[in-house]
């Protein structure tokens, strides 16, 4: 039995893994822990969940792997607490806000010879699967460019906290880079070379002091290039949170990717609004698979917490850029 | 009202039509090709001139539908000869040339209408009044794309020499630049990637462009020569403060064709939008221009329009070659 914690629900995203992991074959929920026990034992109740009172009593009950969910700027000490144990970590990404954190993280997993997965779960999305494998038997030729959104609505009505600049580490290019960015490596199998980004706050300019509108351009290492739409430009009555798209231009022509197009429409008497109802695969479910999988069978997970180093690089580029008004080139570590 | 009209292609021959639609008479067409011309010349009972010098004397307009690059010396001909003129967008295949013809223009007294068709598309036309009817606030982040298939004409094709077209980021997306100014104002810098930069002899292009507006705004434009003929898709999206617009040809189409291929069956050489509406909007653009000029009614799109088109072309050219965002001097507010 691979027993699995969570630690901290500041993301939201850690009730969904609860349901996941109660999915899985072989997998046990241990328990979950927050440094907000209001919240946490909330959750931990309404889930039937255990309740530790601490990180370090969770951690001491001798997890397998941990999930750890909390605000983007604080993920650095539960991993370092967590690694120093020897506990398997799966990271909510952006794995981190600063490049000093993203590269401590990384190391002292490296250092502790524990799993690091980022969760970055379209790499589980069964429609980019599809491409992945096209790409891999040669369907498609060269890659030339992406032309990609991922944009959303303002997600402060999750958590208050995605749009503090601190706690989240900035707006939407924070949120909306990493995912294509995460994509077109896996895809591309090339490191990001250059990045130029434009940024505004004229959605919900009086309600956030973080960017609200983004767009990127960038260069990898092998010659492709993409643009990247990471606004939070769907407004609040869209039928759905947003999506991530994207033209993929080949040798061979185009392919166009609409990653959460696997909707029902609905439409209800007590919305007086469509609603888009998803019934594509559940990639978290996947991705945490994976985690569990790569615990028990002892091997790297399909994404890495390079991965997740990596496209923080990205997104932290992208503010140079932006800043400057230049294009920024992208030394790897 | 008399109208010539120089050269006889896709554009020369649409345009005829809208002509034909209006008060003003079609005096006769010249072409590089006179066979050409002849077809066209029968059924508007034109004439043919072997040039446009020839022409000049006997018409009150001329319409401009040669390639790009004849736009600069054409405009000043005509513009000399004091009548007025409707061209074909790119206005100039530079911005110093289109500098000149603009300035000639003044200069000489004659109107300069630049044929920059998409405004006058009622999809586009509607959008742009319900962005300035205030209807979803302050515009954000802009979204237009346009694509098909390269231009065939295997002949001399002048449309894939970049010389004489500028290629996808000035023949195709062009369109787009100035529609991403009429919703969202004057341009501050412009950043772009295309493919055949990287390579040459790729069998598709396809630019990307990142527009930066005075206003804060954020336009994208993406221009296709990626799909399979006879594909001509357009999308548009504009995201405001206050609410969205979206428009997708795929997903308006009124009609799908699933006809079985015959033999012999082949796309056109030069892919051109079409949602059956019950007027053409080349016409509806043309009609336009017939009223700014026989009435000195205003028309949607001005010669500084058509000016600063180009300029944000030509910057989207050196930037897809330097790699670097290239930032406009402000030639609008100049003019």
């Amino acid at each position: 039995m691979t027993r699995i914690g969570i630690l901290s629900f500041a993301h939201h995203h850690g009730e969904a893994y609860i349901s996941n992991l109660r999915r899985m074959q072989g997998v046990e929920l241990l328990g979950v822990a927050d440094d907000d026990p209001t919240r946490g034992e909330k959750i931990a109740g309404q889930n039937e969940a255990r309740f530790f009172p601490s990180y370090e009593a969770l951690l001491e009950a001798k997890p397998d792997g941990v999930i750890i969910c909390t605000e983007n700027n604080r993920h650095r000490p539960l991993v370092e607490m967590a690694a120093a144990r020897g506990v398997h970590l799966l990271c909510e990404k952006p794995i981190a806000t600063t490049l000093e954190d993203a590269r401590a993280i990384v190391e002292a997993c490296d250092k502790a010879g524990v799993l690091l997965m980022t969760a970055f779960p379209m790499r589980f999305s069964a429609p980019l699967l599809e491409i992945k494998t096209r790409l891999e038997y040669g369907d498609f030729g060269d890659i030339y460019c992406f032309n990609a959104t991922n944009q959303g609505e303002l997600p402060a009505k999750y958590r208050a906290w995605f749009v503090d600049p601190e706690l989240a580490g900035g707006g939407a290019i924070m949120d909306h880079t990493v995912h294509l960015v995460d994509i077109m490596r896996w895809f591309t199998a090339s490191e990001v070379e250059t990045m130029y980004a434009r940024s505004n706050r004229i959605f919900h300019a009086d309600d956030v002091e973080v960017e609200t509108g983004a767009l990127e351009m960038l260069t990898f290492q092998n010659g492709v290039f993409a643009t990247i739409d990471a606004s939070w430009s769907r407004p609040q009555y869209w039928p759905t949170w947003g999506g991530l798209t994207f033209e993929m231009v080949t040798q061979r022509g185009t392919v166009i990717v609409d990653a959460f197009r696997q909707n029902l429409n609905v439409y209800r008497d007590d919305w007086q609004r469509s609603n888009w109802a998803y019934w594509g695969s559940d990639m978290n479910q996947a991705m945490v698979g994976d985690f569990a999988a790569a615990i028990r069978e002892n091997r790297p997970p399909r994404v890495t917490g390079m991965d997740g180093l990596r496209a923080v690089e990205a997104a932290l580029a992208a503010y140079e850029s932006d800043r400057t008004g230049q294009t920024v080139h992208i030394k790897n570590l | 009202m008399k109208v010539g009209i120089v050269g006889v292609g896709f554009m020369g021959t649409t345009h005829a039509a809208g002509w034909a639609d209006t008060p003003a008479k079609i005096i006769g067409f010249t072409a590089e090709t006179q066979q050409e011309a002849g077809d066209l010349a029968k059924q508007y009972q034109a004439k043919i001139y072997p040039d446009l010098g020839s022409m000049l004397p006997d018409v009150d307009v001329v319409d401009i539908c040669s390639p790009t690059h004849l736009h600069h010396e054409m405009i000043l001909k005509v513009a000399a000869a004091g009548k007025h003129i409707v061209c074909e967008k790119p206005l100039a295949r530079t911005t110093q040339q289109a500098r000149e013809v603009v300035e000639a223009c003044k200069k000489a007294g004659v109107q300069l209408l630049v044929a920059h068709v998409v405004r006058f598309f009622p999809e586009y036309a509607l959008a742009h009044s319900t962005v300035a009817e205030g209807q979803i606030g302050k515009p954000a982040v802009i979204r237009l794309q346009r694509g098909s298939y390269r231009p065939k004409k295997p002949a001399g094709n002048w449309f894939l020499d970049e010389d004489k077209s500028g290629g996808i980021l000035m023949d195709l997306m062009i369109h787009d630049y100035d529609y991403a100014r009429w919703i969202a104002g004057e341009v501050e810098s412009v950043s772009a990637r295309r493919v055949t930069e990287l390579h040459p002899d790729a069998p598709v292009d396809y630019g990307l462009v990142i527009l930066s507006h005075h206003s804060g705004a954020l336009s994208h434009i993406a221009g296709a020569w990626a799909y399979p003929p006879p594909t001509f898709r357009t999308h548009l999206e504009i995201a405001g403060d206050r609410g969205l617009i979206e428009f997708d040809s795929d997903s308006t189409a009124p009609i799908r064709n699933l006809i079985l291929k015959t033999a012999g069956s082949d796309a056109p050489d030069v892919a051109l939008p079409s949602s059956p509406v019950s007027e053409s909007p080349y016409t509806t653009q043309i009609k336009e221009f017939y009223a700014a000029l026989a009435d000195r009614k205003t028309a949607r799109v001005s010669a500084t329009d058509g000016l600063v088109a180009v300029q944000i072309a030509e910057a989207a050219l050196q930037s897809a070659h330097s790699g670097h965002p290239v930032k406009l001097q402000s030639l609008a507010e100049a003019q």
